[in-house]
């Protein structure tokens, strides 16, 4: 690898791939001071705090919002602070992100099925048809005796329940 | 992760770092234990060809009780377990560790100029925890086997009798080897390149390479929560999946194509990056679009996120994401038709030479086309109510999973085959056999074509009579192709017993991998290589690199 | 301009044809990195890609339970009432704390001190086990309550009742994903606690110093993955239900 400072000189195409040499090949990171890392982990605390004390008051659908919100918070500092996202690689941070990104296709274009359903045609996803009343098999079926044994893959005997959801 | 550095105090384990890879260490054991990735490499691609063979067998069975309506050969029972297994063994066993796990392995690091991969220890890893994830769905084969299709769509696998926990098990396990290898591949591609080697001068096999690992590593877990889930659902009965406990099987679906359709592209992209290298070789020029080929890989591996859906048109799914995921769907033609056509560029004007690895890229481009074409009639809603699970999607995927990826898989293993054993293979022999395959591939699945878009349904164990001049033919077609393969195997055994020694660069290929010797000394290179040129840039290269060992009355025509 | 390699080679060993003028290799430097900074950024590249995968295996769960909730509002509120909040945000604060202590093992093994290192270490292990033992009395809890998934719940049943009150059966779901991701958090603490102990234990072989700290680095990474989870497993099923 002696070649990679010459290379300097002769190829200035070649940024990425001297990502990873330092100029001596030594270890070098940042360090932050303990009494830092402590006033992180106080406003941690201090967002567990805050968010049990808001879920003891209703706040209706904001309260899921609040909760998210502020787990991501927490979330922010651990990895910003804890896990040295501050000062490190973009590439780090890139695939943390990235990691979100997919994770939002998957719920969104799993919930644009869900959330749709009838949307269209209200027959569809139905368990009761509008038209003719004709009910599917299936649904929700509550076992009236305890809990049926390890091993029975459908529950003792019960009435259908009515469709609980489509 | 970090495993690595023990062996640190003595890097080679007394071993010569300029030995041929193939001497260098004696025994079996030095080869179960090896951490050399080129090893590695050939110890999967024994793994892969014994699975080949395991699902070949099972597909001429399919074929040979389909060859007459009613009972031809097995029972209805046998049947269902028989495509079952067909399915998963060739998905999980085979297409998926064939050419990122078993050529990634050995070409990938030579081609970047590195000396092994990242993290040779979890390279081992997980071959090995491919091979324990292999016995489990051994094991589910000789305990009842498993009859629900390799998707193992619920309700019928929560309640079916068969060893559906055995099978999901091995293939959760096979699962994590996947994801351990492309975290692997991605770091050595970041990490361990060359002086020299920066990203526009990547060989487009390590970029379509990465493309893979970047589906491996975000969609495999995602497969793996969900087999999780389904074996709680058939042990607890969980009932997340179960509607009479209050779930919805169709977020089974969900949940298994958001890993499977991003699958799809970990098969094919990789068998894209073969051919890439072939037409390059065999066409003694530059690829055209070099970038544009490296970006729409990444492209695919994006776009196969996005589609999912388009597996589940008539499943109960919303129309309004059916719409949604249809419209998705069309968008896949971009990045594979940009590779198609640049492909065809390359050709255009190059000195083209009809090697049998040459012969495997051209018929990658036809087959892929056809594949790909039929794949916009089934991506499109309203002809799919019609289509969807009959012949023709089958026929579809054969033409993408079997036409793009085996053919670009035999592609590559013909073209490195010297660089890996050292070893020539007999040419016309290897010809013949080509035929055999390509005919007799075609001859199986066109018949497939015409029936389903006639609606004969998918896995089905009888059919009416009109039906079946076509199966006869899929059926012959299947013989057909079986001969090729037996061929092929008598070619590569007579080149291992007997074949001619290969100098360094038999195809006069500027690639990097042909720089080093055939077979790799272990270390790959006697010194970390600078390199200065692209791998497809033949009016760089010297004489000398091109014609290193180059057969001598071919350099006459070429030069 | 010409030739792209030089490998027919002559014979200078391999290792000097690299290494910036170090004449002698680190011991803990791997034959294929040229450096030893070249090691360690590999080695942390792998664990944010791994961090990764992590994220989407849980990421599946999280969906179910998403989607579900968005079916099922009111029962999932009625059934996260008997989960206990108390427990979970002592939980909570403990693996904050030993999130911080692994993050303090870090720095000290940055810094060169070997002793602070273990200390740490050995503080961010006992978190996990309170951890775990707080966990195993809620579970505790819900068995005797018969607060299980699928067959075997039976909280819908009088006998149950809580305050008066049962549950409907299909609370079942809600209590089937609370075993899920809790239990699937469970055996990741149970990883990381591996982990850990593998860093400390390297750590007290005194293979750790301020040129080398691989292991506590990326054990401290997986940690802090085990506690950002925890960071969202918490209000989701505790407190907002």
């Amino acid at each position: 690898m002696s070649t990679a400072s010459s290379d300097h000189t002769s190829d200035h195409a070649h940024a990425p791939q001297t990502e990873g040499h330092h100029e001596e090949g030594e270890v070098h990171v940042h360090v932050n001071s303990p009494l830092f890392m402590i006033a992180i982990f106080a406003a941690l605390i201090v967002l567990t705090v805050v968010t049990v004390a808001v879920s003891y008051v209703d706040l209706g659908s904001a309260n899921t919002f609040v909760a998210i919100l502020v787990a991501t918070m927490k979330a922010s500092l651990v990895a910003t602070f804890f896990m040295h996202l501050k000062g490190d690689k973009a590439i780090h941070s890139i695939i943390f992100i990235g990691a979100f990104v997919f994770l939002i296709i998957f719920v969104g274009l799993s919930n644009d099925d869900l959330a749709t359903r009838g949307a269209v045609d209200v027959d569809n996803g139905a368990h009761r048809l509008e038209r003719t009343g004709v009910v599917a098999p299936g649904g929700l079926q509550i076992p009236a005796a305890p809990a049926a044994p390890a091993g029975a893959t459908t529950p003792a005997a019960g009435a259908a329940a009515p469709a609980e959801h489509h | 992760m970090a495993t690595e550095v023990e062996h640190a105090a003595d890097p080679h384990g007394g071993i010569d770092p300029n030995e041929n890879y193939l001497l260098a260490g004696k025994g079996i054991w030095s080869w179960l234990s090896t951490l050399d990735h080129k090893r590695i490499g050939v110890m999967y691609l024994i793994s892969v060809i014994l699975a080949f063979f395991l699902g070949g067998m099972f597909a001429l069975l399919i074929r040979l009780e389909l060859l007459t309506p009613g009972r031809t050969i097995m029972g209805a029972a046998t049947y269902n377990r028989v495509f079952t297994l067909h399915g998963a063994i060739m998905v999980f066993l085979f297409i998926i560790p064939s050419i990122p796990a078993a050529m990634g392995n050995f070409v990938l690091p030579i081609m970047l100029g590195a000396k092994d991969v990242a993290f040779p220890r979890l390279n081992l890893m997980s071959f090995y925890i491919y091979v324990i994830g292999a016995i489990f769905c051994l094991f589910s084969i000789v305990s009842g086997a498993v009859d629900t299709g390799w998707t193992f769509y619920t309700p019928y696998s929560t309640t079916s009798s068969s060893s559906v926990v055995s099978m999901t098990l091995g293939v959760f396990i096979l699962g994590f080897s996947s994801i351990l290898t492309g975290l692997n591949f991605i770091v050595t591609i970041h990490k361990l390149r060359a002086p020299g080697m920066h990203w526009r001068r990547l060989p487009l096999f390590v970029w379509g390479m990465y493309a893979t690992s970047v589906i491996q590593v975000l969609a495999t877990p995602v497969l793996a929560i969900t087999l999780a889930l389904l074996a709680m659902e058939k042990v607890l009965g969980l009932g997340i999946f179960d509607a009479s406990l209050g779930g919805d099987p169709v977020l089974f679906q969900h949940f298994f194509w958001f890993y499977s359709h991003p699958a799809v592209y970990i098969m094919i992209v990789p068998g894209m990056a073969v051919v890439s290298e072939l037409f390059a070789t065999f066409s003694r020029r530059a690829v055209f679009g070099y970038f544009a080929i490296a970006m729409s890989s990444l492209g695919l591996a994006l776009l196969g996120f996005l589609v999912w859906g388009h597996h589940m048109f008539t499943s109960g799914q919303s129309e309004f994401a059916t719409m949604v995921f249809s419209g998705l769907t069309m968008l896949v033609a971009i990045p594979s038709g940009v590779k198609v056509f640049n492909w065809t560029a390359t050709l255009y004007k190059g000195s083209i030479w009809l090697t049998t690895p040459m012969l495997y890229a051209l018929s990658f481009l036809v087959l892929f086309t056809i594949g790909g074409l039929t794949g916009l009639f089934l991506g499109t809603l309203s002809v799919d109510i019609h289509l969807h699970d009959t012949y023709f999607v089958v026929a579809h995927f054969h033409y993408v999973m079997m036409g793009g990826t085996v053919m670009g898989f035999l592609g590559g293993l013909l073209y490195w085959w010297p660089k890996i054993t050292g070893k020539l293979y007999n040419e016309p022999a290897a010809k013949v056999s080509w035929a055999f395959i390509f005919v007799g591939f075609n001859a199986v699945f066109i018949a497939q074509f015409i029936m389903g878009s006639r609606g004969m349904p998918r896995r089905y164990y009888d059919y009416v009579p009109e039906f079946r001049p076509y199966h006869a033919f899929s059926t012959y077609g299947s013989w057909v192709l079986a001969v090729g393969f037996f061929i092929l195997a008598g070619v590569l055994v007579q080149s291992l017993l007997k074949g001619a020694k290969s100098p360094p660069n038999p195809w006069g290929s500027a690639g990097f991998e042909w720089n080093t010797s055939s077979p790799p000394i272990f270390s790959n290179f006697a010194e970390t290589p600078v390199i200065t040129r692209g791998p497809y840039d033949y009016h760089e290269a010297t004489e000398e690199e091109l014609f290193d060992g180059f057969p001598e009355d071919f350099k006459k025509t070429e030069s | 301009m010409s030739s792209a390699t030089t490998t027919e080679a002559s014979h200078s060993p391999v290792e000097g044809g690299h290494g910036h003028g170090h004449g002698q290799h680190a011991p803990f430097l791997a034959h294929h990195f040229d450096t030893p900074a070249h090691q360690f950024d590999s080695a942390k590249l792998g664990m944010w890609i791994f961090i990764a995968t992590e994220i989407l295996m849980f990421g599946g769960l999280f969906v179910a339970y998403g989607l579900f909730r968005g079916q099922e509002t009111e029962m999932f509120h009625q059934a996260h009432e008997r989960l206990d909040k108390i427990m979970g945000a002592v939980n909570t604060v403990v693996l904050l704390f030993s999130s911080l202590t692994a993050a303090l093992a870090v720095r000290q093994s940055q810094v060169g001190d070997r002793k602070g290192t273990t200390r740490w270490l050995i503080v961010t292990l006992l978190c996990a086990c309170i951890f775990l033992v707080v966990k195993f009395f809620e579970y505790q809890h819900k068995f005797h309550d018969g607060l299980l998934p699928g067959h075997y719940f039976t909280a819908h049943l009088a006998e149950h009742a809580h305050n008066g009150h049962v549950l409907p059966y299909r609370a079942h779901m809600f209590f089937a994903l609370y075993f899920m991701m809790t239990g699937l958090h469970g055996v990741h603490v149970l990883i990381g606690m591996g982990v850990l102990s593998w860093a400390l234990k390297r750590n007290l072989d005194g293979k750790i110093s301020s040129r080398y700290f691989t292991p506590i680095e990326i054990g401290a990474l997986y940690w802090h993955l085990v506690d950002l989870v925890w960071i969202y497993l918490f209000p989701l099923l505790y407190l907002v239900g």
